[in-house]
């Protein structure tokens, strides 16, 4: 796809789809997929970012976020739409963390902090291919994150690309008063990455951060808001594992999307 | 002679020089073989810095993208990146090669931080995991070729010292295959002629200590005994054990390790689950965590594996019996 406008309604659909399965189910963490669904549609579908599905990987660190790809994946053909149905059933193939058992999905999800040296050890070894990897602002708190972010930095991994989706909250609250983590660009500057900041729900914006495969190792701080598109729920902490089930609120959560 | 740990890198350099994706990490450890593998494959080493969790995890990435990774480690810090073992390796399918040196009271008197005296009950925990806990040092060489030739998440524990009387006694044409079968057993007297046959196991270091009771039991009390060393603690072999262990009046585990899920329990688990009632007596370290100075010797004497304790705890074990056997 080229055009913005065009990317705004896939975005819209992406949503959508997303809602209706995980009312549906209950099951999961919608709050924490709707920050992701602009990131995940830049990537996929507009062809001026850099990332190619066919040969680059995505990585969820934030795999609780994950279930968002998944109506991007039927879509592209890597499973039946029909799956979508079937999300968290005992009879369908899409989990509440994505892993490798899913077609188009990789490496296991569900413990914080992991992807990023998992991913680092891909890139090293492999660096004609490119990797992506998605973190929540709130696994920054895992240690393990800073242990593979000095050797990326070291080995100037710049076909890893790190994105973090700043979406200022933890399960208990905002990040800022609970632990604090600003400064992060500075941070992340000092440890030897390029940084760049994009609203993560702007696909224009989107789009500029993803135009080129970056020649140095690169992380990009996406602002974003919990629960995005549902009004009522966004930034709310509170729905971190609570998705509403009752068919009026759902009809209403749909009919705030449009 | 070496230590098991500087053999296993120097057999595994020899491949290495053979093999591109053969690829060492180290946590800042070092090793005078790993001196070696530095200047002479400096592409095939990483420098992971003092994190075991990160080591883990780009060991697991590199084994995805088709590299053999090893990851070097003192054996006490596996605890520290178990959740990345269990993640990262075990649960996404990524084989890699743990090499933990230092293990039981190997570090002593380094404290109890530093002597792992609990790996093997979390370890065990693993799914899929191998765990390999060589004694006799010509065994190392088969167990690198192990490690190329069939790819599998493997733990294995060396010790990081020179030990001479765990070293020499078997033949590095018969390693092969005992690597391959997981343990051997052995006689370490002339044939006894006493029907009492018991049978000891042990693993490792402590398996010296096991073939010097093994010794007395026989020139003083009148056992049989037969000794089996145990290599590769997970899986067991249970079909080939039990069937070794037939005609034992009662078998006796020793480790130096604390014995709550630990090798005796391994072995307790596979008698029972293969349906075989021999009385089973697990000797190991009266607690996990010592922080008494002294040699590892001397923390063994003191605390439950001097060679004087384990022959009474064996008589009393043998008297028990008895008892049983007549009321």
């Amino acid at each position: 796809m080229d055009q913005i406008s065009e990317l705004v309604e896939k975005a819209k659909e992406v949503r959508k789809k997303l809602i209706e399965f995980k009312t549906k189910s209950g099951i999961g963490h919608l709050a924490s997929s709707l920050s992701l669904v602009e990131l995940l549609v830049s990537l996929y579908f507009d062809q001026n970012t850099f990332f190619d599905h066919t040969t680059d990987r995505l990585i969820f660190g934030k795999a609780h976020g994950g279930p968002a790809v998944y109506p991007i994946l039927a879509d592209l053909g890597y499973f039946p739409e029909k799956e979508l149905i079937s999300y968290a059933k005992p009879e369908g193939i899409l989990r509440l963390h994505p892993d490798q058992s899913i077609p188009g999905c990789t490496y296991v999800g569900g413990s914080l902090g992991n992807a990023i040296g998992y991913a680092s050890g891909l890139a090293w070894a492999n660096r004609q291919k490119r990797f992506v990897v998605v973190l929540g602002d709130a696994e920054l708190y895992e240690g393990a994150v800073w242990e593979s972010l000095l050797f990326i930095s070291h080995h100037r991994l710049n076909n890893l690309v790190l994105v973090i989706d700043r979406n200022g909250l933890g399960i208990l609250g905002k990040t800022e008063e609970l632990l604090k983590l600003e400064p992060l660009k500075s941070k992340f500057v000092s440890f030897g990455f390029d940084v760049f900041g994009a609203n993560g729900h702007d696909l224009l914006q989107l789009r500029k951060s993803f135009s080129k495969a970056p020649l140095a190792p690169t992380l990009i701080i996406l602002d974003t808001v919990k629960s995005k598109g549902i009004s009522f729920m966004e930034g709310k902490a509170e729905f971190h594992t609570v998705i509403p089930q009752d068919a009026r609120v759902v009809q209403k959560m749909l009919e705030d999307l449009s | 002679m070496k230590s098991h740990r500087d053999e296993f890198i120097e057999q595994l350099l020899v491949e290495a020089k053979k093999n591109r994706d053969v690829i060492l990490i180290s946590v800042d450890m070092g090793a005078p073989a790993l001196d070696r593998w530095r200047t002479e494959l400096p592409d095939q080493f990483l420098f992971a810095g003092i994190s075991e969790q990160n080591a883990i995890n780009l060991a697991a990435g590199l084994s995805r993208a088709g590299k053999k990774p090893y990851v070097y480690m003192m054996a006490c810090w596996v605890a520290r990146c178990f959740e990345q073992i269990r993640y990262s390796c075990a649960m996404a399918a990524n084989p890699i090669t743990i090499l933990g040196t230092g293990v039981g009271l190997g570090y002593a008197p380094a404290g109890p931080a530093h002597e792992p005296t609990d790996d093997l009950a979390y370890m065990r925990a693993i799914d899929g995991i191998e765990i390999i806990s060589p004694s006799f040092l010509a065994s190392i060489k088969p167990i690198v070729h192990l490690t190329l030739q069939k790819p599998r998440l493997r733990y294995i524990r060396l010790e990081r010292s020179m030990h001479p009387h765990i070293s020499e006694f078997i033949p590095e044409e018969k390693s092969h295959e005992i690597v391959q079968s997981g343990f051997y057993a052995f006689k370490n007297f002339s044939p006894a002629k006493s029907n009492l046959k018991i049978s000891l196991l042990a693993s490792g270091y402590i398996l010296n200590k096991t073939k010097e009771v093994g010794t007395i039991l026989e020139v003083e009390h009148g056992f049989n005994v037969q000794i089996l060393d145990i290599i590769r603690i997970k899986p067991l072999n249970p079909v080939k054990l039990i069937e070794i262990l037939q005609g034992s009046r009662f078998i006796v585990t020793i480790e130096e390790q604390a014995l709550d899920g630990g090798f005796g329990a391994a072995i307790a688990e596979t008698l029972i689950d293969n349906i075989c009632q021999l009385p089973c007596l697990r000797l190991g370290l009266l607690q996990a965590y010592i922080f008494e100075n002294g040699s590892r010797e001397e923390l063994l004497n003191k605390f439950g594996l001097g060679q004087e304790e384990i022959i009474q705890k064996i008589l009393t074990f043998r008297n028990q019996i008895n008892r049983l056997n007549r009321t």
